[in-house]
């Protein structure tokens, strides 16, 4: 395995008005690996998401993809990053209610300018590798949870991501559904050989991750890489 | 029904109305000041008939009485009268000249008393006119001393210019009559169909896009607080309670909307002194709604909020843990659209052809229903054209894709906002279309022809020479480019009466230069010296004296110059040389055919004719804009009495010009109105899927894209509405012409209201776009 980090942050700082949210926190992320970012609620492991992903941009610190600075970058090329290297999951899975579910996987590659029809094509195919083929027509109101959740690992993964962000992928689920999810979520990204950084308060969930780091009040307190 | 329960859960209801926060005070701020634009925009309306008899009650009080038999002869209360209808500069101008016969002459209304000779009271618009250099031409022509002003009740309106003049100068000769007191019953002058019907259609048009507003404003905040309900449900709450509660919280809203429409009312009141839509306006005082419409409005805008609401909340079941809509709306059925668009056809077919347009009665109730049914129909048609429209779009761009299937899940609210649109718009084209009609009817009947003369006098002379230098005078006006002047009177039937004869037969006859005659007739030639008769034709319809003008002006025929039955002494004669040639009538710059004798000067002296009159027919410099004002003032100087009146198309043309422009700001402001609406939901939906909106973000997508899509998701149901509007519009507007048997004279008139909605597209996507850019940060992302 490539030792050299995919993606490392460095002193990172965040507040939003007087409340820190992250006050130095460091992160590194390899190629391929499941990095587990637990804490307690308003720790800021949401906020160091958003900061990695490229979605927020830190009040200081450094942030480097790939060899990349990318907090030197405008919003327009970060928004294309995200486009191309990252996938994304949060925790109610954001399908566009209006859109069919195959429609809601094609959005990032008919986004990133591929052909309606292809990009469907491609959808269609990681609805079935998430056992969720059967929702390709349906809208999101009319599937079930663990079903939409599927859908939105389905969207994060088409595009081929380098990076998939997930934020309490399973924190609407119950633990059936919860397992299912990432099982699919791991093994898919391992097949892709996407690294995923997973948000999680859950040991539970945390365990499916390769290496586990805490956020206590806006830093890392821990980071280990797996055996 | 408990109605302590009612109460209860009404008040409950409005409490959340102005407690609810930010957003739902701005609810209720959005719903109060919907509500209150569309009453306030009702009691105006409503106000218009009142506006309108007032105004006629205060011309009939200030008229000088003539409704009892006339007065004979001069008392000590009796005084002689002329009334002077002119205009200055495009502005209609009245005057009330007066010669009192004796120290007990009545005074006018509005007045101490009659001003002394050569003295005027004026109305405080025309005091200010007179008083600044924009009045100086207009000093000239009112050759008299400004005393006083003249108060509200001698006024029709307070910016009309109107003076009372003291003038020595009225005889029994040149008065319109004798006079002992004012006011008069003057029987109501009746509108022509084709204006009834014009009133009729234009109060439908302007006020069913507000009742519609009024129905779309009661639906604001609707997600927001059904959340509200549900957490009502949650803590007990039945759900006829959560209704009721909804139903408190609209409630609040409409009865703040009245008292803001209320309180806009009385403010706008204050300033109808100020608007003059064609030559009209009105005091404050006059500005009064009819009772029983503003009870109605006042009962109907809080009944339809609650109505609308109940309505709204038909198709949501309001559980505790949330809100459920029916995932599958029912299909809208179209038989039941069609139906009221049917019956409103049914009642205005009949109409077609039916409607002449000097008709003073038409069957208002009848065309009124059927062109609100035509309207009501078309408004309901929309949501069922736009569901059936967005269903079968597909393919696009994301934006496109993502607008659309949108509209697909739910295009109920953008179809209800843009249905008030479709109503004014519709109605705007059908107005139009009448206005257009209307325009060339008049400019057809006027048959004036402003490219030959644009002024026309006829002015009283002494004698021939005397009228002769009256044209001359008015020749030499400056900014007078030609004129075309004859000196007329009437040539008589040489001999005595024969056999049932009561009066001697007689012609007209003119006298002018070659280039003036040749504006009354075909002539072939013409030279100083030549003489022509103008005959009638057979069949004539405007000469109905054409059998004694045929006896009388006859080539060769001895004539005498004045009526021998009233002259002392000889008689004058002349006889028509018989090388007169007879020619063909040409219609002059009025319109009007002159049959009789043309003479030009030399073939007789217009010295030995009867009551001679100077007609002139004057042409203008167009490049500068006050030539009719001094031709006006130099006709007054000659003749104080004397009228000068303008040819009238040009003027026609541009009364309606400012009709036209005016109904299209008119339907402009009701869709503002509705663009309010629309931009009201579209931020509200916004706001709601902040969190959707921020996750597309986060995995990339651009703001174009998504400021493209909310430019779709209202685009596509506005250029769907304005089509339904223009098909509909152009429809209602040709079965209302049918119907007084007028043809469409420009297919295009849908075009400027078609810019407008386009207009409003634009408008309505950029306001969107800052709170779409705020919503698209990554803090919507946030759950903690």
């Amino acid at each position: 395995m490539n030792t050299a980090p995919l993606l490392e942050a460095t002193g990172l700082s965040k507040a939003y008005g007087p409340t820190a949210a992250l006050s130095g926190a460091d992160f590194a992320l390899r190629a391929g690996e499941v990095v587990a970012v637990m804490g307690p609620s308003g720790s800021g492991k949401s906020t160091l998401l958003h900061c990695l992903a490229g979605i927020v941009r830190p009040d200081a610190g450094t942030l480097a993809y790939d060899g990349r600075d990318i907090t030197a970058l405008s919003d327009t090329a970060r928004s294309a990053l995200r486009r191309t290297d990252f996938g994304f999951v949060f925790q109610f899975g954001q399908l566009v209610p209006e859109l069919s579910c195959v429609e809601n996987v094609a959005l990032p590659l008919r986004l990133n300018g591929e052909k309606r029809k292809a990009a469907e094509a491609r959808a269609l195919e990681w609805l079935a590798r998430l056992e969720v083929d059967d929702t390709a027509a349906k809208r999101p109101g009319e599937i079930s949870g663990g079903q939409g959740q599927r859908v939105a690992v389905a969207r994060a993964l088409v595009s081929s991501p380098r990076v998939i962000f997930a934020d309490e992928p399973t924190g609407a689920l119950d633990s059936l559904n919860g397992e299912r999810v990432m099982r699919l979520l791991t093994d898919a990204s391992r097949d892709t050989g996407a690294a995923v950084v997973l948000v999680t308060h859950e040991a539970r969930v945390a365990a499916w991750s390769d290496r586990e780091v805490v956020v206590r009040d806006g830093s890392v307190r821990s980071s280990e890489w797996a055996a | 029904m408990n109605p302590r329960v009612w109460a209860r859960d009404l008040a409950l209801g409005a409490r959340f109305a102005v407690t609810g926060g930010r957003s739902g005070v701005l609810r209720t701020l959005l719903t109060a000041a919907g509500v209150g634009f569309g009453v306030a925009l009702l009691l105006l309306a409503s106000s218009l008939p009142n506006m309108l008899f007032q105004r006629e009650v205060r011309e009939s009080a200030r008229a000088p009485d003539a409704s009892h038999r006339m007065i004979e002869e001069p008392g000590p209360g009796t005084f002689l009268h002329y009334t002077q209808y002119s205009s200055y500069r495009g502005a209609a101008l009245s005057g009330l000249l007066l010669k009192p016969e004796g120290p007990g002459a009545a005074v006018p209304p509005g007045t101490d008393g009659v001003p002394a000779a050569g003295e005027m009271l004026v109305s405080p618009a025309l005091g200010r006119l007179l008083g600044s250099p924009e009045g100086a031409l207009l000093k000239e022509r009112l050759p008299y001393e400004v005393v006083g002003t003249i108060g509200e009740p001698g006024l029709i309106g307070p910016n009309e210019l109107r003076y009372v003049a003291h003038a020595p100068f009225l005889t029994t000769d040149n008065y319109d009559g004798r006079g002992l007191r004012y006011g008069w019953s003057v029987p109501e002058e009746p509108m022509n169909a084709f204006l009834l019907l014009l009133v009729v259609i234009a109060y439908v048009v302007l006020l069913l896009p507000v009742l519609v507003f009024i129905g779309t404003a009661a639906r604001f905040g609707g997600e927001q607080r059904d959340r509200r309900l549900a957490a009502l449900r949650l803590v007990g709450a039945d759900n006829a309670t959560t209704r009721r509660v909804a139903a408190g919280e609209s409630l609040a809203g409409a009865l703040l909307g009245l008292v803001v429409g209320a309180g806009l009312f009385l403010a706008s009141r204050q300033f109808a002194g100020t608007v003059e839509i064609w030559d009209v306006n009105a005091f404050p005082s006059d500005v009064v709604p009819h009772t029983l419409l503003a009870l109605l409005v006042l009962a109907v805008v809080p009944v339809s909020s609650v109505v609308v609401t109940l309505l709204a909340l038909r198709g949501v079941a309001i559980e505790p843990l949330g809100v459920v809509r029916t995932s599958t709306p029912r299909r809208r059925r179209l038989w039941w659209r069609l139906l009221i668009l049917a019956a409103g056809a049914a009642l205005l077919v009949p109409a077609v052809g039916g409607i002449q347009v000097e008709d003073t009665g038409i069957d208002t109730f009848t065309i009124g229903a059927g062109t609100v049914l035509v309207l009501i129909g078309l408004t309901g048609l929309l949501p069922w054209l736009v569901e059936a429209a967005v269903k079968r779009l597909r393919g696009g761009p994301v934006s496109w894709q993502l607008a659309v299937r949108r509209l697909q899940l739910s295009s109920g609210t953008a179809a209800r906002a843009v249905s008030g649109i479709v109503v004014a718009a519709a109605g705007a084209i059908a107005l139009q279309m009448l206005f257009q009609a209307m325009e060339h009817t008049f400019t057809a009947e006027t048959g004036h022809d402003t490219s030959r003369a644009q002024l026309q006098t006829s002015l009283d002379a002494r004698d021939g020479a005397d009228a002769r230098r009256t044209i001359d005078r008015l020749a030499a006006v400056e900014g007078v480019t030609g004129v075309i002047g004859t000196v007329d009177s009437h040539v008589y039937r040489h001999g005595p009466l024969r056999p049932g004869e009561e009066f001697r037969p007689i012609a007209p006859f003119s006298v002018g230069d070659c280039a003036s005659l040749r504006e009354y007739a075909v002539l072939p030639s013409c030279a100083d010296g030549d003489v022509f008769v103008v005959v009638p034709p057979k069949g004539a319809t405007d000469a109905p004296d054409a059998p004694r003008i045929r006896e009388t002006a006859r080539p060769g025929a001895l004539v005498t110059l004045r009526d021998p039955a009233e002259t002392k002494g000889t008689v004058p004669e002349w006889r028509i040389p018989a090388t007169a040639r007879v020619v063909t009538a040409r219609p002059d710059p009025v319109g009007l055919h002159r049959y009789g004798v043309l003479a030009t000067p030399r073939a007789i002296g217009a010295a030995p004719l009867e009551n001679p009159r100077s007609e002139v027919l004057v042409r203008l410099d167009p490049s500068l804009p006050d030539a009719p004002e001094v031709v006006r003032n130099a006709a007054l100087e000659i003749d104080p009495t004397a009228t000068v009146r303008g040819l009238s198309d040009t003027e026609q043309s541009s009364k309606f010009l400012s009709v036209r422009t005016g109904i299209l700001v008119g339907s402009t402001l009701t869709m503002l109105l509705v663009a309010a609406s629309l931009l009201v939901a579209t931020l509200e939906q916004l706001r709601d899927r902040k969190r959707l909106l921020s996750s597309l973000v986060a995995f990339g997508t651009r703001r174009t894209t998504l400021g493209c899509s909310v430019l779709w998701q209202t685009a596509v149901p506005i250029a769907l509405g304005l089509a339904l509007a223009v098909a509909g519009g152009l429809g209602l507007g040709s079965v209302l012409l049918a119907m007084t048997g007028q043809r469409v004279h420009d297919w295009w008139v849908f075009l400027p209201v078609v810019g407008v909605g386009a207009a409003l597209i634009a408008a309505v996507t950029l306001l969107s776009l800052p709170l779409l850019w705020r919503l698209m940060r990554a803090d919507g992302l946030r759950t903690e």
